[in-house]
């Protein structure tokens, strides 16, 4: 009897254990959940410099309506589903990883705060509970638009295509800029472009502006364009290998700066959206139009001066290069795809123009992960992802080419005049190619020479990349959409040639 | 029994959904393999709107329209007024202003009767609750987006806009109304004409299958058109002959046959993303439009619909839309049929004094539409139509601006257009349009 007493108390246990098991771990689960999503839980750790700061001078901190957006509203999804404790869970453990393994000064934090990186710890979802109306009666035309743009595309954008700097403020917002607009110190202004006699480097200057630039003598001659079967992180359409000969031409020392693009831009910008712009500027020179003013900051808030303009289309490159010809009356233009990595090579025939393998170079191998890739001799020479602080740099950094070029590889992509095919260089007739100009139509140009976010392998002086223009422009949220400017293509800018025949004076 | 076996299992997945967690892992797959196609049903329009505090309403653009939205406005329900006129012309406002007097004894005073350009923005000024924009439809992304910052209640006849710009802009200012609570009816009015609603319920649960396909047609007869007169402006001769040019009008692709694009839309429930469309003139008097037009536009998921519409006199008319299901077809209106040709459903019409179906809706459309409106306003069940009628209206531009050009047309470049017509400043001088209507391969647009 007593027996069986204490066995039914037994199970009674068995019954009633797990019931109070659970609440228990339902109720300090939940409590458990909201401590550590409270902004004391988060700064405990995150060390990051100024999170908190710069927390305090946005719009989410200090506001006329005297409302605090606290870390988890933004950087977690709503509470209350699956989908939030996983996230939790998910950026709970990144954050006990970099705790224990990382030195949070060797972290770039200013990379983590660009558009890519940015959506993958803040959640549009999170936006859109608190800013449910995205048409109120204040909006401007453009905030219209660009909402009904982002209405229509919703899977294809984030609310931080446009608010990125909303939750942290940075002073790369500086709200109101005039793009383009001059400063106000007297300097002269060229009346005449310089004079070339001879085939020596020359600095060209730009009439009507007081911008110069120098442009250095590439001697014509013969390499192997592509790269060789054996090299390491080869992609296919780098070759077949194929000599091919050059003629002499002008190549720009540096990427075209903001100083030069600006000069372009003031001299011929648009007031207002024009249709039929290719067909205008197809006529005569004189009657260039240049591009309409840009929606966001097409420097990224990075600066202009002697850095490379980027954010620019193809075509607003090259419509540059043809209202350079008109003011200089020289022939400039983008260079071909021969020339500009016979230029990046100087006579040099391995991946890079400087000794090295990009097996040592590369982080994208298993070895170089664990033990760090060798950045001591690239460093020297190529702004890329490991030494660029994920922007671009200024002239001066990094040392030259054989030929004396700057940047020739990394800092940005150059646009180059030919067509992007994947086969291009087994479309040449066999033998020896003179002055090949790629393939007669395509829909992507070819860009080259990898930028300040690429890998070392991307930085090779065979590697061959293409425009998305599509892609690119599909954050632009202007209807119509720009043909002059993509709003956050950060990673592409150019550089000119000057043709040279003998005769030439 | 069974009803309270279902019951504690809703109850079961409410309360898992609580737990959370626990919830979203097995509320989905529970709901999916127990969920069958849920049953729509379409909505039961009052014959009148219900009574409440006094509405008052502004017509803007006091032409034929303008004049018979003021009557059913009227008609709609008790306690609401004209209080405000607006035109262009005096000479159309007059006319308007005394039709009402003499048919319904309204007398809508003289400081409530406003002509010129910007008419339409001293009616909207005025203390009105509503808006009855019926002006050409070139104005009226200019009138409905002030209405709304003024926080007026609309109804915007069709179309809303002539070219993307425009439509783009009632587009955002429908959100706006939408975030503000006013209320928008569009004059797409077979959607509240009674039959084609309860076609759409039948359709809607399976009575024709999975739809294929569709066509739909607006052929009629020649449209009315004004010759110039000596001592008329361009701008004038242009406004009192508007249903003629593109600018004003949209062409009648856009101003009269979007009513059957828009019904194909309602049905397929999305817009087409592309169309490919011809068309020329040879009969027009007047203007610079196209008599006829022919546009196949595809869907996302490649299917297609033909929509044709005519203008011209001693041709073969027809106005409907036929659209194919997997199991049966329909014309959206009242019929059903099988493939063998069977009528397999028929709407119920109103029984007439005779004994027999008297064929039409108990509610004219026209007066459905405004009690409609007035029933959302007095009851707070919102309505807005704003994103269908522009949908419809920007399906329809696809097809002029492919006709026009002979390219290929798509909704993306549709949303991407800067597109607008029209002379820069509205006033009564002359208007730089020829009448020379575009010709295919080399128009712009």
């Amino acid at each position: 009897m007593s027996k069986s007493r204490s066995t039914r108390r037994g199970r009674r246990y068995i019954i009633i254990l797990p019931v109070i098991l659970t609440a228990l771990f339902l109720f300090l689960g939940d409590r458990i959940v909201r401590y550590t999503s409270t902004n004391e839980f988060c700064y405990a750790c995150h060390s990051h410099p100024h999170a908190e700061e710069s927390w305090r001078r946005s719009y989410h901190y200090d506001n006329r309506s005297g409302i605090y957006v606290q870390c988890a509203e933004c950087h977690l999804p709503p509470p209350g589903n699956l989908k939030y404790l996983l996230a939790k869970a998910k950026h709970g453990a990144n954050d006990v990883y970099g705790w224990l393994f990382k030195d949070p000064e060797s972290i770039n934090w200013e990379a983590k705060r660009t558009v890519e990186k940015a959506v993958r710890y803040t959640y549009d979802e999170s936006c859109i509970k608190c800013h449910q109306n995205l048409f109120p009666m204040q909006l401007s035309q453009d905030g219209q638009q660009a909402h009904l743009y982002y209405s229509q595309h919703e899977d294809e954008l984030s609310c931080l295509n446009c608010h990125l700097y909303v939750g942290h403020y940075s002073e790369l917002v500086q709200e109101g800029i005039q793009f383009g607009v001059a400063d106000e110190v007297e300097r002269e202004v060229f009346t005449e472009p310089a004079v070339v006699a001879d085939f020596v480097n020359f600095t060209e200057k730009i009439p009507g502006s007081s911008v110069g630039f120098e442009m250095v003598a590439i001697p014509g001659g013969t390499f192997k364009m592509g790269s060789p079967p054996d090299e390491s992180y080869r992609r296919d359409d780098e070759g077949p290998v194929r000599d091919v000969e050059v003629s002499s031409f002008f190549m720009g020392r540096a990427q075209v700066s903001w100083d030069e693009f600006l000069a372009f831009y003031n001299a011929t910008a648009a007031e207002g959206r024009q249709d039929n712009i290719y067909a205008t500027n197809l006529g005569e020179v004189d009657a260039i139009s240049g591009p309409t003013p840009p929606w966001g900051l097409p420097d990224q808030g990075w600066g202009m001066g002697s850095r490379p303009a980027i954010t620019m289309t193809w075509y607003a490159a090259e419509t540059y290069c043809r209202w350079l010809s008109a003011v200089t009356g020289r022939t400039y233009r983008l260079p071909t795809e021969a020339e500009w990595e016979y230029a990046a090579r100087g006579g040099t025939e391995g991946a890079y123009f400087f000794e090295g393998d990009p097996r040592r170079f590369t982080r994208e191998s298993l070895r170089n992960r664990i033990f760090g890739p060798d950045t001591a001799v690239i460093s020297s020479y190529v702004i890329y992802r490991e030494n660029s602080e994920a922007r671009t740099q200024p002239p001066g950094y990094v040392r030259p080419n054989p030929f004396g070029l700057e940047h020739m590889l990394g800092n940005v992509f150059e646009f180059t005049g030919d067509w992007y095919a994947p086969d291009a260089y087994s479309l040449y007739p066999a033998g020896p190619v003179v002055n090949p100009v790629g393939p007669e139509s395509g829909t992507e140009r070819v860009i080259r020479g990898g930028s300040f976010n690429s890998d070392a392998v991307d930085v090779r002086v065979a590697a061959r990349s293409q425009t998305r223009h599509a892609a690119w422009q599909m954050t632009d949220p202007q209807i119509p959409k720009s043909e002059w400017w993509y709003t956050d293509t950060r990673e592409v800018g150019f550089r000119v040639v000057m043709e040279w025949e003998p005769g030439d004076q | 029994m069974d009803q309270k076996k279902s019951l504690s299992r809703r109850k079961f997945l409410g309360d898992a959904a609580a737990i959370g967690a626990i919830g979203a892992l097995g509320v989905g797959a529970v709901v999916s393999s127990c969920s069958r196609r849920p049953t729509y049903v379409a909505p039961v329009f009052p014959d009148q709107a219900p009574d409440g505090r006094v509405l008052r309403a502004g017509v803007i653009g006091c032409g034929g329209r303008g004049t018979g939205a003021a009557m059913n406005f009227l008609n709609s329900g008790p306690n609401l007024e004209i209080a405000a006129l607006g035109d262009v012309f005096q000479h159309r406002l007059d006319r308007c202003r005394n039709e009402l007097k003499e048919k319904r004894s309204v007398d809508v005073p003289d400081d409530m009767c406003f002509t010129g350009f910007d008419a339409y923005r001293r009616v909207i000024d005025t203390d009105v609750d509503v808006v009855l924009l019926c002006e050409p439809p070139n104005f009226r992304p200019k009138s409905f987006e002030y209405a709304v910052q003024n926080r007026k209640h609309i109804f915007a006849e069709k179309p809303v806009g002539v070219d993307p710009v425009g439509i783009r802009q009632v587009m955002a200012a429908g959100r706006m109304a939408e975030s503000a609570g006013l209320n928008v009816v569009t004059g797409t009015q077979r959607r509240h004409q009674r039959d084609y609603v309860k076609t759409f319920e039948m359709v809607k649960n399976g009575a024709i299958g999975d739809l294929v396909s569709a066509n739909c047609y607006w052929n009629q007869s020649s449209l009315w058109f004004v010759r110039r007169q000596e001592g008329w402006t361009d701008m004038e001769a242009m406004l009192r002959d508007w249903v003629n040019w593109c600018w004003l009008s949209g062409d009648h692709i856009v101003e009269q046959h979007v009513h059957n694009i828009d019904v194909v839309n309602w049905f397929f429930e999305k817009h087409p993303v592309k169309g490919v469309g011809f068309g020329g003139r040879h009969r027009r008097p007047t203007g610079d439009q196209y008599d006829f037009f022919s546009v196949d536009f595809t869907f996302d998921d490649n299917r297609h619909m033909h929509s044709m519409c005519r203008q011209i006199n001693g041709c073969a008319n027809n106005v409907s839309e036929i659209i194919f299901g997997t199991k049966g077809y329909t014309n959206a209106q009242n019929t059903i049929w099988d493939y063998d040709g069977n009528v397999i459903w028929g709407y119920q019409y109103p029984i007439g004094d005779d004994g027999q179906p008297t064929g039409t809706v108990a509610v004219s459309p026209y007066d459905q539409e405004i009690i409609n409106l007035v029933t959302a306003i007095r009851t707070g069940n919102y309505i807005n139509e704003t994103q269908n009628v522009s949908e419809a209206c920007m399906t329809a531009l696809m097809g002029r601006v492919s006709a026009y050009t002979g390219r290929e047309v798509t909704w993306e470049e549709m949303m991407n257009s800067s597109m607008k017509l029209g002379p820069e400043s509205l006033e009564m001088g002359s208007v730089d349009i020829p009448a020379v209507p575009p010709t295919p391969g080399t128009a712009a647009g």
